[in-house]
């Protein structure tokens, strides 16, 4: 049986519109105004709050409710009451001459497939979005363990740069002391080797200068025909230098190189030049003039190397010693090319001037140092692996960690005249279809959904606009079996809105609540 | 706005020679015995006395107390445009009879009017009630240059040679004096842009005077005072209809339209000059207050009268036709002019509802989750409006495919609801061999042309453009056909039209408009027509529209206009920007329009560029709900607008604004109605209610709806209080009663009263005396509120008196032509409201009387009786804080009743 009452009053509401006890009139229900009961949908605003009209339009704040059986009952403004549009799929709102169709029933079983299909696809999507819960928690657990794990190495490896640091420290202090021991040592050979060098070296000096000067075709030899001009090689003074006078200085060879020159054709050359420049005694002066001078320049070059080997005793690294040499070189080329030669010998020498119990504790130093650089990679690595870890913990994958399978998917959706990606906790961008760089609309920001958090997501500083602010995107996420973009609009210039589509979506306990809720209403 | 883009006075050849004139003055006279009497005209010569070319001089007397004044060339080269289409029709005759006639002088009257002719030098006075109200070329600025042939074209041709000597004398021209030796007078460049003028000079001036008068006003469209200011030292005002980009406000710069009347008003006489003329046109103002020279002279001479106000009309091109109105009230004057240039036809209730637009809604589902938006929001919205984006690419009677598949299923989603569609359609053309359009006007000869005779190219939103010449009645009956519903088979005979940039806009022509060489039909040059252009447009679109459907009233909102496009069309002002000047403009810039025959204007609610802070916003829908056109409108770059995106206060305040303009929705149409049938403006400024108080001749932002509402919109950012003037209805500071619409709180002294207001507050007053209908019921739509009740609201006078009409009809098609109509005037005196109707009650409504509301009774009525056909009922009464109701009386609109009020 119906409950009797004013058209456009809810069943609930019912006992608000009785007249009062053996009177016929009727109270406001802001209590503002006592009316006649009569005047209760009179087509006449009496109430300010509207109350005394639910059925009519004559109230500016009014309420019509539709009963609507069959379907969902529904309040309207009163404003839509009696206009000529059917409102309530019962008709109620309207007089039976506009003859609204009652479509509640149609409605109602139409409303109900789609509730049933929306409840199927929830309950599918649910079971996707379980897979999906499962898979995420698996991801939490494995970036969790994976997290442990690192935990465990970082505290070895802490433990083992701690030992590394004393191995480190121990061994530095045992190759100081060696190499402190050396350079005593080292001064003391130098010196000496300075004293014994220096002849030896001088001679070495004049032969290669007579062997440049007899070399004029600059192949590296000397050959009889070079020796054959020299006429200070004439030895019995016949005016020609014969093919086997000229042999005798050779040893007897056709030709000699550098080392073959200073060790046996320079000593048998030299005795004669000696006699050929006694002379001619008024170049002398000059000749002995340039010899200090040559002199002074094979003695510079000593301060340089010991600057060398106490550079590599302070383990300066390679560099530095390198660029010393190369300076050393330049200085000497321009003098004197021999000297040039005998430079890289001195440079090679330096390295095996360590004795071998000092090389020892520095390469034991070397690899000390070594190893506890190598430990700290580690753990640097280990911590940006950790911060990683930790960013995506923080990403709001969701309460059961639904979400967490989307990070690192892109998906595509094509309009005509666009590409759009979504690549959901990283970005939103679009791309002309005909080519063209990609445009970033926006750079995951947060979850932004109200009421429900995990409805809306939004991306910020994207690319700049022409003229305004950069790109922004929301994305609105509603529940489907797969994941997928299904539209994409730029309502206002440069904010992009996004509908986007996956079971993640799907909580099926949620929408049950909802739908009882509404079910609670009918 | 770039002003680089646009000239000054100085930069214009034309407007600086015909300036020159203002130092020298002009020597024109009346050739004796050349004079001519008819019945209602009289002609005769008169002649430049410096170059002694003749010229033809015509004076009518029209029915409604005006005169028209045409000078042309006696014998031209070749004829000189007149301009057609701009009056509403042939002018109605009167009568003149000549009271005397000597050498010097002559004088002639018409009903209670006199002119005095002065011969040498040439001067009309113009009097009314023997008070001289306007005098023509009293300062001798009077400048017509004749047609001359340019004098260094060579001629070697024996028979040429023989037809200049012909036409020298012909002229009588001594060639001497003939020279005008301006540089742009055979050729001008501005920019880049180059105009060939190959005729020559030809510019026409001439002053006139008001002596009667105190302040001027008119000659829309400008951003500027309603008050015209002094042009000395400045540019003179502009009228050359232009595209202009973000507009200065407070500027003497051209706009939109041009609407060539003016109007000097004193406390004891107003009256008008309408310049008849399409050409571009300066108008210098002359005002007492800031002429230095004259003050001087004043002080010196020990003497105190000051020159009457005056304006100086140069224009490029065509005759003088001058219309002189004489009133002698303004509301006189309005109608005069009304009774020239024709009036708005009362157009469809909703085109006078609210109107939501943006550039560009994107798609069908844009539109329609729009629409559905503010019924979920409880806001009424009667239009949707569709710019540009909305075609094929720019192609006009198109619709892009892809955004707009079903054209017709989104407007029956909107009719079903009681709403409109609104599409633009723009003059510009795309140049695509695949466009038909394109296609028949290229085939037909439709285009305008160069000089070359080609189709003028130009740039304009479609990129390369042309542009139909609309003087040719041919295009405009092929463009009307367009409009066919078997034609444009995408919309439906409800669907109405925007007809926007058609100044129209070039944006590669100098001054983003048309060259002034391009040849139209009849072979008259740009330069003579083209402030019309937008006219003839309109033109076009207007008889398409009433062949589409014969019966149902066009909408269509313009943007160029001209004297007379009121008839076709609806204004706004334009491209204006979010800021509060601009808010302040869009009151300024509408009383303006309307007293120039536009009641039916509105500014960009919110404005066209920029994005407007809460509180501006706010203010603006209030001040648009109470502009007789009511559109929210923004540019295709700014922020979404519509009012659910901004917080619940503002959408409450701005539903506050839209209710309260659905509620006065009878007021609007029947001052419509009443616009139709008598010329009297919508909207007034005070001077129009109140000529006698000098000091409300200023006062522009406040208006008046008819004679019964006082509005004064908050226009200033962050106030608590505004300063509202109250006129005084004579010059002993005597003023009516004002009573606040919201509260019914009464306002008796006039002059200066601050106001509180805060968000929601508009201030509106309904005068002392007035009687104002409304509908109190709230709708989706206007549409839907055909049948709903009606709440009569009474507002006393001293006297305890009160008078308003009302008019109700279908609200959509003609048969309001045929008397399917009410037009009722109600009266309350003595303690009874009745009724009587204008003509018999013969449209059929369902309407009813829901309510009456008395404000200022000074006793209480103990209840009141309602008789109709002689049967009595008894009526209950309520007693509020300021008002008496009368509940329910239940009649019929169609039925003469009384109601009486009783007293214990």
């Amino acid at each position: 049986s119906e409950v009797p009452r004013p058209l456009g009053v809810p069943l609930a509401k019912a006992s608000l519109y009785q007249p009062r006890a053996g009177e016929n009139s009727w109270t406001c229900l802001d209590g503002s105004r006592t009316i006649p009961f009569s005047h209760i949908n009179d087509d006449y605003c009496d109430c300010a709050d509207g109350s005394d009209e639910p059925g009519t339009a004559a109230c500016p704040q009014g309420q019509f409710h539709c009963v609507n059986k069959g379907h969902q009952p529904v309040n309207i403004p009163s404003s839509q009451v009696q206009d000529g549009i059917c409102d309530c799929c019962d008709g109620s709102d309207e007089s039976e001459t506009v003859g609204c169709p009652n479509t509640c029933l149609e409605l109602g079983a139409a409303a109900a497939v789609q509730r049933r299909n929306a409840a199927e696809l929830h309950k599918r999507g649910a079971e996707r979005r379980q897979e999906m819960i499962t898979r995420g928690k698996q991801m939490r657990a494995e970036r969790e363990a994976r997290r442990l794990e690192l935990d465990q190495r970082r505290k070895e490896q802490e433990l083992l740069r701690a030992e590394k640091e004393q191995l480190k420290q121990t061994a530095e202090a045992l190759e100081a002391e060696a190499i402190e021991i050396f350079k005593e040592q080292q001064r003391e050979v130098d010196a000496d080797t300075a004293q014994a060098e220096r002849e030896p070296q001088q001679m070495r000096q004049e032969a290669t200068l007579t062997f440049v000067r007899y070399d004029t075709n600059k192949d590296g030899f000397v050959e009889v025909t070079e020796l054959m001009v020299d006429m200070n090689l004439d030895r019995d003074r016949n005016g020609v230098v014969t093919v086997e006078e000229a042999k005798y200085f050779l040893d007897e060879r056709e030709r000699v190189d550098l080392d073959a020159f200073v060790t046996l054709a320079w000593p048998r050359i030299k005795s004669l030049q000696m006699l050929a420049e006694g002379l001619f005694q008024p170049p002398q002066p000059e000749e002995v003039a340039q010899q200090p001078e040559v002199t002074t320049e094979s003695i510079q070059p000593t301060p340089p190397k010991l600057s060398e080997e106490q550079a590599e005793l302070a383990g300066d690294d390679d560099i530095e010693a390198d660029e010393e040499g190369e300076e050393d070189q330049y200085d000497d080329e321009e003098p004197d090319v021999g000297v040039g030669e005998a430079s890289p010998d001195a440079e090679e020498a330096t390295p095996p001037n360590y004795d071998p119990e000092t090389q020892r504790l520095i390469q034991q130093a070397n690899e000390a140092r070594n190893a506890l650089e190598e430990v700290e990679r580690s753990l640097r690595e280990i911590q940006q692996e950790v911060n990683e870890i930790d960013d995506q913990n923080n990403k709001g994958y969701g309460l059961t960690e639904e979400w967490a399978v989307h990070d690192g998917q892109c998906y595509n959706f094509e309009d005509r005249e666009y590409v759009y990606t979504l690549c959901p906790f990283d970005r939103a961008s679009q791309k002309s279809r005909s080519g063209g760089p990609e445009t970033t609309l926006g750079r995951w920001d947060k979850w932004s959904g109200e009421p429900k958090q995990y409805s809306q997501q939004k991306y910020t500083n994207g690319a700049a606009c022409w003229n305004g602010p950069n790109r922004s995107a929301i994305i609105n996420i509603s529940c489907a079996l797969e994941p997928k973009i299904t539209a994409v609009s730029e309502p206002n210039r440069c904010e992009y809105y996004f509908e986007f589509e996956t079971p993640a979506a799907c909580d099926s306990e949620a929408f049950q609540s909802e739908s009882e809720n509404l079910h609670d209403e009918l | 706005v770039d002003p680089g883009n646009f000239k000054t006075c100085e930069q214009s050849s034309f407007c600086r020679r015909s300036r020159k004139i203002q130092g020298s003055g002009s020597k024109y006279a009346l050739i004796p015995g050349t004079l001519n009497t008819y019945a209602d005209s009289l002609t005769a010569d008169l002649v430049n006395k410096e170059n002694h070319h003749q010229f033809a001089f015509k004076l009518e007397a029209l029915v409604g107390s005006t005169f028209r004044l045409q000078i042309d060339e006696k014998q031209p080269l070749r004829p000189r445009y007149r301009v057609e289409h701009a009056l509403k029709g042939p002018t109605q005759a009167g009568r003149i009879r000549v009271q005397r006639e000597t050498d010097g002088e002559i004088v002639i009257t018409s009903e209670k009017n006199k002119a005095v002719i002065h011969g040498d030098p040439f001067r009309i006075d113009f009097f009314e009630n023997d008070v001289l109200v306007v005098s023509v070329n009293a300062k001798n600025w009077l400048y017509f240059e004749h047609l001359r042939q340019k004098a260094q074209e060579p001629t070697s041709h024996p028979a040429e040679n023989e037809n200049q000597q012909e036409q020298d004398a012909a002229v009588e021209t001594p060639k001497a004096a003939d020279t005008i030796d301006d540089p742009g007078a055979w050729e001008e460049n501005f920019k880049s842009h180059h105009d060939s003028k190959p005729y020559g000079p030809e510019a026409v001036a001439l002053d006139f005077s008001f002596p009667a008068a105190k302040v001027l006003f008119g000659i829309p469209e400008h951003a500027d005072s309603f008050i015209l200011k002094s042009t000395s030292g400045t540019d003179p005002y502009r009228l050359y209809n232009l595209d202009v980009f973000e507009y200065v406000v407070d500027s003497k710069m051209a706009l939109y339209g041009s609407v060539p009347v003016i109007y000097g008003h004193g406390a004891q006489r107003t009256a008008g000059v309408y310049w008849q003329n399409a050409a571009e046109t300066w108008v210098d103002i002359q005002t007492s207050e800031t002429n230095v020279v004259s003050s001087l002279v004043n002080f010196v001479s020990g003497s105190q009268k000051t020159p009457p106000p005056a304006a100086h009309f140069m224009s490029e091109s065509g005759i003088v036709d001058a219309f002189i109105m004489l009133g002698p009230k303004p509301m006189d004057t309005f109608k005069q002019y009304a009774a020239l240039t024709g009036t708005h036809e009362l157009p469809q209730l909703f085109a006078l509802a609210y109107h939501q637009s943006r550039w560009n809604y994107n798609d069908e589902r844009d539109v329609t989750s729009v629409s559905a938006k503010f019924d979920e929001y409880n806001i009424p919205m009667d239009t949707m409006w569709l710019d540009i984006e909305h075609t094929d690419g720019k192609r006009y009677f198109t619709w892009d495919k892809f955004k707009f598949p079903h054209p017709l299923a989104m407007i029956k989603n909107l009719t079903e609801l009681g709403r409109h569609l609104v599409v633009i359609v723009d003059p510009h053309i795309k140049r695509d061999n695949n466009y038909f359009f394109h296609r028949d006007c290229t085939d037909r000869g439709y285009y305008v042309k160069t000089r070359e005779g080609n189709d003028y190219e130009g740039w304009c939103w479609p990129g390369a453009a042309s542009y139909p010449d609309f003087f040719n009645p041919v295009v405009r009956e092929y463009y009307a056909s367009q409009y066919a519903l078997d034609k444009f088979q995408t919309v439906t005979a409800d669907v109405m039209l925007w007809n926007d940039m058609n100044e129209p806009s070039v944006f590669n022509g100098p001054e983003i408009t048309a060259p002034k060489d391009l040849i139209h039909y009849g072979n008259w040059e740009h330069r003579d027509v083209h402030n019309l252009y937008g006219h003839m447009h309109l033109m076009g679109s207007f008889a398409g529209l009433q062949q589409r459907d014969p019966n149902q009233r066009p909408f269509i909102l313009t943007r160029a206009h001209f004297a007379g496009s009121q008839r076709y069309a609806a204004i706004w002002t334009g491209d204006n920007f979010a800021d509060w000047s601009h808010l302040q403009h869009s009151v300024k810039m509408c009383l303006t329009e309307a007293v120039a025959g536009f009641s039916f204007c509105g500014a960009d609610v919110g404005a066209f560029f920029g994005n407007p802070d809460t509180e501006l916003l706010e203010r603006w829908y209030q001040t648009g709900a109470f502009l007789p056109f009511f559109r929210a409108h923004a540019h295709i770059d700014t922020k979404r607008r519509e009012p659910w995106l901004f917080p619940e206060r503002t959408r409450q305040v701005i539903q506050n604004a839209v209710i309260k303009r659905y509620s006065y929705l009878p007021l609007w149409y029947t001052a419509f109605y009443e616009l139709e049938l008598t010329g009297e403006p919508v909207i007034r400024p005070l001077l129009a209610q109140y000529p006698l108080d000098k000091e409300a001749f200023g006062v522009d932002n406040q208006l008046l709806v008819q004679d019964r509402l006082l509005v004064r919109p908050v226009m200033q950012q962050g106030v608590s209080k505004v300063d509202v003037y109250f006129p005084a209805i004579d010059d002993k500071k005597n003023g009516d009663w004002w009573y606040d619409v919201d509260t019914y709180q009464r306002q008796e002294r006039s002059g200066y009263v601050s106001v509180p207001v805060d968000d929601f507050k508009i201030p509106v007053w309904q005068r002392g005396g007035s009687i104002v209908p409304k509908k109190e019921r709230q709708r989706r739509a206007s549409t839907l509120m055909l049948h709903d009740p009606y709440t009569l609201i009474i507002c006393l006078d001293r006297q305890g008196k009160a008078s308003g009409s009302l008019y109700l009809d279908d609200e959509k098609s003609y048969a309001y032509r045929q008397g399917q109509r009410i037009h009722v005037n109600y009266e309350f005196a003595h303690d009874q409201l009745v009724n009587s109707f204008v003509g018999k009650p013969k449209y059929k409504t369902l309407a009813w009387i829901e309510r009456i509301v008395i404000a200022g009774l000074e006793k209480v009525p103990s209840s009141a009786s309602i008789t109709v056909n002689g049967v009595s009922q008894q009526l209950e009464v309520l007693h509020h804080d300021n008002t008496v109701v009368v509940r329910k009386p239940g009649v019929k609109m169609d039925v003469d009743f009384a109601i009486k009020l009783n007293f214990a």
